[in-house]
Order: C-alpha cells, then sequence, then structure tokens
C-alpha cells in the first residue's frame, strides 16, 4: 500500500497531532494537519514534530485549516478525523469532505468508541467500503498499539494492506477488533480501572482511593497504580470509556462499567485529575519546591495528605522481584492471608478471565488480549498472569477458591479457560519492585 | 588444540530501564543465567554436577559496576544469583567496552587447553542508575581520566568526534559526503533494530534527514561534528554465552553440526590516549591500524579472508567507529568506505553485511555486555535463530569489539564446523 498524503482533520487534538506525527515520520507521508484555525495548525505541527523527537519531519507537516479542505481531501490517499467524540459534529465534518474523496481514499476515524458501522452511514454507498476505524493508544509513539475496526461493509483487500502498512511501515502493534463498544484495550483496562474504582467506594472506610491503588501498585504488573492512571486520563474521559460500556456492552461484567457516584460529583465540580490539577489526587508544591500529594477522600468527602500504607504482603512481592525471585514474589502474595492481598488475587483472577472473555468476544484470537494490554497500557498481559500463576490448571484452582460464588452464573470456567494458549509475552518486565 | 564450541546463551531485552522497574545486578543475572541455562539445555543440577569434577568455569565481563551498581567481586557475585555456583571457579574481566571480549577469550583459551569442558560467558552493564551526564564521565574512565575524560563533559563523543576529523583529513573526504555517510550508517542500524525483539530503539524513529540535520534541538551535536543520532544510547543489560568442548556436546546429546565453533581470533592493544594513536597511524594507510591488525590476526588463524565472512558484528558506539571498522575488516580499501555505504554494501540486503542486529546504535549497548551479545548474534544468524533479523547466508561471521577510543580491539571468527 503506498500512501504518500494524508489529511488529518482536528490536528491540534491530542491524537490528531500524535498521529499525524507517526504518519510524517515512520510513514514519510506529506500530512496535512487541518485545524479551526491556522495559527492552531502551526502549534500543532511543532508539537507533532516533538512527539516522534524528530524535527526532520517538519517538511512533511503542512498546517491547514477548514478553508484548505477541498485541496487536501482531493491530494489524500488517507483520511484520518480525530475531531470531538460526538456524531453530530463528526457527521457534520463527513459532509464536508464528501464531495472532494477520490475514489480508493482511505477514509479512517480515530474514535475511542462510536460505532464504526454507524458512522460509515455517514457515506454514501459507494465511499462506505473505504471507510475504517484506526485506533492508537497515546501516546503513540511509546505505546504501538493500533486497533483496526472494519465495519460490516469495509472492503476486505483495502483492510488487509492496511493493516500491513500499519504494522510494517508505521510500527504499529496491530490488532483487529470488531466494531464493539470502546473495542478491545480500552474495554479491558477500563473494566480493572472501574472495578478498583468501585472498590475505592466500597473500601471507603478503610481509605478508598489510595488505598485501593496501594494494593494494586506496580507490583501487580503495571507502571502506574490504576486510579492514578485514571486521574492522568482524566476522569471525564474515564466517564465517556465506561458509559459507553455499560450501556452498550451485554456481557456479564456489565455492572462493572457502573461508575461510582462520587467520581460523577468530582467531574460535576470540574475536578477532573491531572489536567485541571484536581481529580483523584491533587499534587501541592510547597515553598521550598517539594511536592505533597493529596488524596479525595470518599468517606469524608474532603482532600486528606496521601497515606503510605504498609501491607506485608506487598512489601514482601516487592523484595522478592527486586532480586527476580518472581515466583516467590507470586507464593507471597498467594499464601497471604490479608483483606488486601484477596482484594489483589481477585483483580488479577478478573482482569485475566474478563480479558479472556473480551478477546474472544471481539479479537482476532485469545492473543488479542496481551497484544492489546502489552503494547496499549504496558500491563502484564492477561495470559502471561496464568502463566506466572503456575499455568492454567492452577490458575483455573485459584479462580475458584477466590470467586466460586461470583462465577456462578457468569460463565463456565472450564469453557472459558479450554486450550488456552501460552501467551507470547514474557510477564517478569511488567512486574515491577515498587 | 580442543575445538571450542558454541552451545547458546540469551540476552535480556535492552530496551528495559532496570532501575525503572525497581530492580538490581541479581534480577539481571539471574533472569539472563536462567534463559541462557534454559536455552542450552543445562540445569542448575548440571552446573552442580559438572562441578564435582572441576569441569565448569564462569567469566563475567564488566566494566565499572562499583561506579554504576557500587559492586565490585563480580565473578564472586553470582553465588547470589544460584548455589549451584558455589564452589565454581569465577572471576570478572575488564577491558572498559571489550570487557565482554576478554571473557570470552578467557573462556575460550580454557576450552582449548582442555582445563574445562563447560564455559559459562556473562556479559552485563546497569548504566541507567545515574543520568547521562554522570554516565558519560564514569565511561571517561575508558580513556586515560587524567588527561583526556577528567572535567569534559560526555568526553567519548568528543573522543570519536575527533577520530571523525582525523578519518575526513587523512583520506581527504569531501566533508558533507563523510557525514552523510555517517548519517546512513545510523538510519541503517536504527532499521536494522525494528526487527530485532532485543533491540532498545525497536520502537524508535530515525530518517536519513533527521540523522543528517545535527545541531536541532532533536539531534544536537555532542562531540564536534557528531550529533546524538550518531551516538549509541545509554543501557541496561546483559548477554550470555556457553561454550563446551566436544565432551559436552556427546555428554548433552547435542547435534554437534549445530553447533558453531571459535575458529579465529584477534586481541591487540593500541596506544591508550588517542593523541598518540593517531600520530602512531601517520604512516600507516589504516587510521586505526590495531584495529586492523586484530582482525588480520583473526583472518590468519582462521585461514580465511573478507571472502570468507558472511556478515559482520561491529563495534557501532559512533557512527564514525563503524566507518573505520569496513576498511579494518577489509570489505574495501582504506579510504574506499564511502563507496560501500553509498552502495549499501553493508546493509541488511547487501553482500557484506554490517550489524544485522542493529549494532549498538540500534540494539543497545550495555557495555560490559556488547562483546558478549555480538558474539551471541553471530550464533544465532549461523544457527539460523535470529528470528525477524534472519539473513539469507550466514555460514561464517565475524565480530569486532573495541575498548575505550578503539584501545583494546577483540575479534572473533565463529562458523559452522564443516
Amino acid at each position: 500500500m503506498d500512501i504518500k498524503t494524508v489529511t488529518v482533520i482536528g490536528a491540534n487534538g491530542t491524537m490528531g497531532c500524535n498521529v499525524s506525527g507517526i504518519f510524517a515520520s515512520f510513514g514519510n507521508c506529506k500530512v496535512y494537519m487541518v485545524c479551526r484555525d491556522i495559527i492552531s495548525a502551526e502549534a500543532a505541527a511543532i508539537k507533532a514534530t516533538k512527539s516522534v523527537k524528530a524535527e526532520a519531519i517538519k517538511v512533511n507537516l503542512i498546517p491547514k485549516s477548514y478553508c484548505d479542505l477541498e485541496e487536501c481531501i482531493t491530494d489524500s490517499d488517507l483520511i484520518f478525523e480525530s475531531v470531538a467524540e460526538n456524531l453530530e459534529i463528526k457527521k457534520d465534518v463527513y459532509l464536508k469532505i464528501l464531495e472532494f474523496i477520490k475514489p480508493n481514499t482511505i477514509i479512517s476515524t480515530g474514535t475511542s468508541g462510536l460505532s464504526i458501522n454507524e458512522l460509515s452511514e455517514c457515506f454514501p454507498i459507494e465511499l462506505r467500503s473505504q471507510y475504517v476505524g484506526i485506533h492508537m493508544y497515546n501516546p503513540p509513539y511509546n505505546m504501538s498499539l493500533c486497533e483496526v475496526i472494519p465495519s460490516r461493509v469495509t472492503n476486505e483487500t483495502m483492510l488487509n494492506e492496511l493493516k500491513l502498512y500499519l504494522k510494517d511501515i508505521l510500527n504499529r502493534k496491530v490488532v483487529e477488533v470488531k466494531d464493539a463498544p470502546a473495542f478491545l484495550g480500552n474495554r479491558i483496562g477500563f473494566y480493572f480501572i472501574n472495578e478498583a474504582l468501585r472498590y475505592a467506594d466500597l473500601y471507603k472506610d478503610n481509605g478508598g482511593v489510595d488505598y485501593i491503588d496501594a494494593i494494586l501498585g506496580p507490583f501487580t504488573g503495571r507502571s502506574m497504580a490504576p486510579l492514578v492512571t485514571s486521574d492522568f486520563v482524566g476522569l471525564d474521559v474515564h466517564k465517556a470509556i465506561v458509559d459507553n460500556l455499560y450501556y452498550n456492552s451485554k456481557d456479564y461484567a456489565r455492572s462493572s462499567f457502573e461508575m461510582p457516584d462520587f467520581a460523577t460529583n468530582l467531574i460535576k465540580d470540574n475536578k477532573l485529575g491531572r489536567k485541571s490539577g484536581i481529580g483523584l489526587y491533587k499534587i501541592e508544591r510547597q515553598v521550598d519546591g517539594k511536592k505533597s500529594i493529596y488524596v479525595y477522600d470518599v468517606l469524608s468527602d474532603n482532600y486528606r495528605p496521601k497515606e503510605d500504607y504498609v501491607f506485608t504482603f506487598a512489601k514482601n512481592m516487592v523484595r522478592e522481584l527486586r532480586i527476580g525471585n518472581y515466583n516467590n514474589a507470586f507464593a507471597v502474595l498467594l499464601n497471604n492471608h490479608s483483606i488486601e492481598a484477596q482484594i489483589c488475587t481477585e483483580f488479577l483472577i478478573k482482569y485475566v478471565l474478563y480479558g479472556i472473555t473480551a478477546a474472544k468476544e471481539i479479537g482476532e484470537s485469545v492473543h488479542s488480549c496481551d497484544d492489546v494490554m502489552a503494547s496499549g497500557f504496558d500491563w502484564a498481559p492477561p495470559l502471561s498472569v496464568i502463566e506466572a500463576f503456575g499455568g492454567v490448571y492452577e490458575f483455573k484452582k485459584l479462580a475458584y477458591k477466590h470467586l466460586g460464588n461470583q462465577l456462578e452464573g457468569s460463565f463456565d470456567l472450564n469453557i472459558l479457560l479450554e486450550d488456552i494458549p501460552s501467551s507470547n509475552y514474557d510477564y517478569r518486565p511488567f512486574f515491577k519492585a515498587k | 588444540m580442543k575445538k571450542v564450541y558454541v552451545l547458546g546463551g540469551a540476552q535480556t531485552d535492552f530496551g528495559r530501564n532496570w532501575s525503572k522497574e525497581g530492580k538490581g545486578i541479581i534480577a539481571l543475572l539471574k533472569e539472563v543465567i536462567d534463559d541462557g541455562l534454559k536455552n542450552i539445555g543445562v540445569t542448575y543440577n548440571d552446573i552442580k554436577n559438572l562441578n564435582k569434577e572441576g569441569r565448569i568455569a564462569c567469566f563475567v565481563g564488566n566494566f565499572i559496576g562499583e561506579y554504576f551498581v557500587d559492586q565490585g567481586h563480580l565473578g564472586a557475585l553470582l553465588t547470589e544469583v544460584n548455589d549451584a555456583f558455589y564452589g565454581v571457579p569465577s572471576a570478572r574481566y575488564e577491558a572498559a567496552c571489550a570487557s565482554g571480549s576478554v571473557a570470552l577469550d578467557a573462556g575460550i583459551t580454557k576450552i582449548r587447553a582442555g582445563d574445562y569442558d563447560l564455559v559459562l560467558v556473562i556479559g552485563w552493564e546497569l548504566m541507567k542508575t545515574v543520568d547521562s551526564k554522570t554516565c558519560g564521565d564514569f565511561l571517561g574512565r575508558a580513556a586515560f581520566y587524567e588527561s583526556e575524560a577528567k572535567n569534559i563533559d560526555f568526553p567519548f563523543p568528543k573522543l570519536f568526534g575527533r577520530l571523525a576529523d582525523e578519518t575526513v583529513k587523512k583520506y581527504n573526504f569531501d566533508n558533507k559526503q563523510y557525514l552523510d555517510c555517517l548519517a546512513k550508517i545510523s538510519v541503517k542500524n536504527y532499521n536494522n533494530a525494528k526487527r530485532n525483539p532485543n533491540a532498545q530503539t525497536k520502537k524508535w524513529f530515525m530518517n536519513e534527514e533527521q540523522a543528517r540535520e545535527r545541531g536541532t534541538a532533536t539531534n544536537p551535536t555532542i562531540g564536534g561534528m557528531l550529533g546524538t543520532s550518531d551516538c549509541s544510547q545509554v543501557t541496561d543489560g546483559a548477554a550470555f554465552v556457553a561454550l563446551s568442548s566436544e565432551k559436552i556436546i556427546i555428554e548433552f546429546d547435542k547435534v554437534k553440526e549445530r553447533c558453531p565453533i571459535v575458529k579465529g581470533w584477534g586481541h591487540r592493544v593500541a596506544p591508550m590516549k588517542f593523541e598518540e594513536k593517531m600520530k602512531e597511524s601517520v604512516n600507516n594507510e589504516y587510521i586505526i591500524p590495531w584495529t586492523r591488525q586484530a582482525v588480520m590476526d583473526a583472518y590468519r588463524r582462521a585461514n580465511m579472508t573478507v571472502d570468507d565472512i558472511d556478515f559482520f558484528e561491529t563495534h557501532d558506539c559512533f557512527t564514525s567507529s563503524e566507518f573505520a571498522a569496513i576498511s579494518a575488516f577489509g570489505i574495501t580499501e582504506p579510504g574506499k568506505e564511502l563507496e560501500a555505504i553509498q552502495s549499501d554494501l553493508t546493509s541488511f540486503n547487501g553482500a557484506k553485511p554490517v550489524n544485522p542486529s542493529g549494532g549498538l546504535i540500534g540494539c543497545g549497548h550495555p557495555v560490559g555486555a556488547s562483546g558478549v551479545r555480538m558474539f551471541l548474534d553471530l550464533y544465532k544468524q549461523l544457527t539460523r535463530r535470529a528470528l525477524g533479523y534472519q539473513l539469507e547466508t550466514a555460514n561464517n561471521g565475524m565480530m569486532l569489539n573495541i575498548g575505550g577510543s578503539a584501545t583494546t580491539n577483540y575479534t572473533f571468527i565463529v562458523g559452522k564446523d564443516k
């Protein structure tokens, strides 16, 4: 597939800007960065060069405004729409570009949740087969995951060539997923994150937000604790993803996507997280430059200094991980009877089970859950967690032991774990000694 | 003299930052040794049994653990990895960035002499424990610190920047043409690294325009004419290689034809100071004559010429060192390197591929590990285990590992036993 010219519409948004950088660098494409006004397009072009650490790609980045759409679209081999996540706004943009699209130009959207089938219907029948979802993760330079979502009528030859292009030329980890709410990576990731948020509510007497984060810290197979991640992403974005899943997904985990009231209230107060300076956490700089971290206390509806919880199981796991004794670290977790160790174990088991469930439903294969979590979240991939716990047989025993009652009515564990292949990933780098 | 067989080994993913993972030397060593033993089909129990008969030894390559991780006595440190190493002869070998090779050389010698039957060579360095400026200062100990590195920011890029200057002068190159060739070397190695799952830069972007535009915010000049795109990066990592006598091949039921052998080696030490090196090379057609000599020694011992070598792994700590290596290997005459690069002779699909792994610039350069990593890559190519970066033809491969400013020069030729 020869893609020489790309138009990115909404190029001043975080993803529009970063994706422009990816096409202009790895793809060596001429990229029209279309924004509402030329000044923000120029600023976005500078940001895009920084996102791939290469000033040389600047010659490939051409700032444009909506007035230039005709020129850009007629010249493009691929269009990447990256405007606000709103059906009406997207429809409006599509109407503006319709008449200029050449036959064979690929029309793509970076939507992270809207239905690709529904969006494709904005186009006349003869263009629909060229429409496809290309969902990258932020920041794409570090997170190589690229979910590709065809509609019911996407041209199969084009789809296969596009996947090869994204993989071989743009250096992406490509996973084709079905047109389902939030697609695959966010569905599994926000299942875990929202469960953590719900547990923060459930265990508000024990400390809530920072208590749950201390139980699910980097030593459990991620770089960042889950609620720190939510704060980083933004509670509003988090809500958009889980609401979509709550209203539109039908599997056993649906209730896990219900956002607790305290978080919804934070959003109402514009306490969205890192971007608004306050959310689940709040960082204050003292006069001497030192940072003080505060956390939202669910019980008192107030911010208080973040607690440094010392759980014996966590401390001992970190000690073992530091010297590379992975088996000992997992044994520490499984042999500890504290409520915190139980919560941690249950979270990891539920993460694996849901990852497999979602991958079987909308992924290419069971391995898809590993690919999306490793390359989109930098989390220990679900199948690799099974290996960390001693393989499928041991994992199954563990799941029965910990989730026995909860499993009833959800799914048959034997069927779910039948013929589960070994992971293609090494779990060791993901479990941090901290 | 006995034949020395290469059984295989392992390397860690050079993209990892072990400090960020909160892990230290023991975790690093455990991982690479566990993986290496698994790959060669030897257990810790086998090590205990061989040790009872005094048939096994370990050779550790590391440059400067005392600075990076506050630890010396690195041969003995293996006893912290597993109690199978209790009583096993083990010591640390050091020759700056050629530490891995000097450990390999010691191990190879012991097998050739018939002293041991199985030798485990482990090269490692954890460098991301400090910021890049401090790292540069620590590495300055590979030069003559007092006069070449003390109170100088990033001394090594400056020394290899001088090598670039001297190369242009000696062969009367057009400066721009030379620098564009260095940019091509950098891009080749970045591109090769994309195929290597253990490479540090597998997700990074580099193209010729970016590599040519030195002195910009994203490619600042760091040593003379050289930009950061001309440099290998600060890397954490370890590599493991197992060498054996024929006895082990039989005892462990290995297929002899699938175990390559060490065919030749060279080890030459040039004057420590860069200035002295240049003085000495004035009347020599090679810019770094002792590097060339180390190559010639290996050819002589293997009874081979450059025509017999299908691919090379070289020490591209900087693009200027890979440039000089091209003629040192004999791929071209000295002064003709530009043509080799421009015609893609040394590219992945060229007739004489150099650094199919990505080399130090692409794969990464944990200094004490690099020699062992190169040697392992020779093994992988020869046994068709290089996966995504497997070359079509690989019967004999050569490596060049250098310490300091081309001070310690080590070469090995490894090939199929015919």
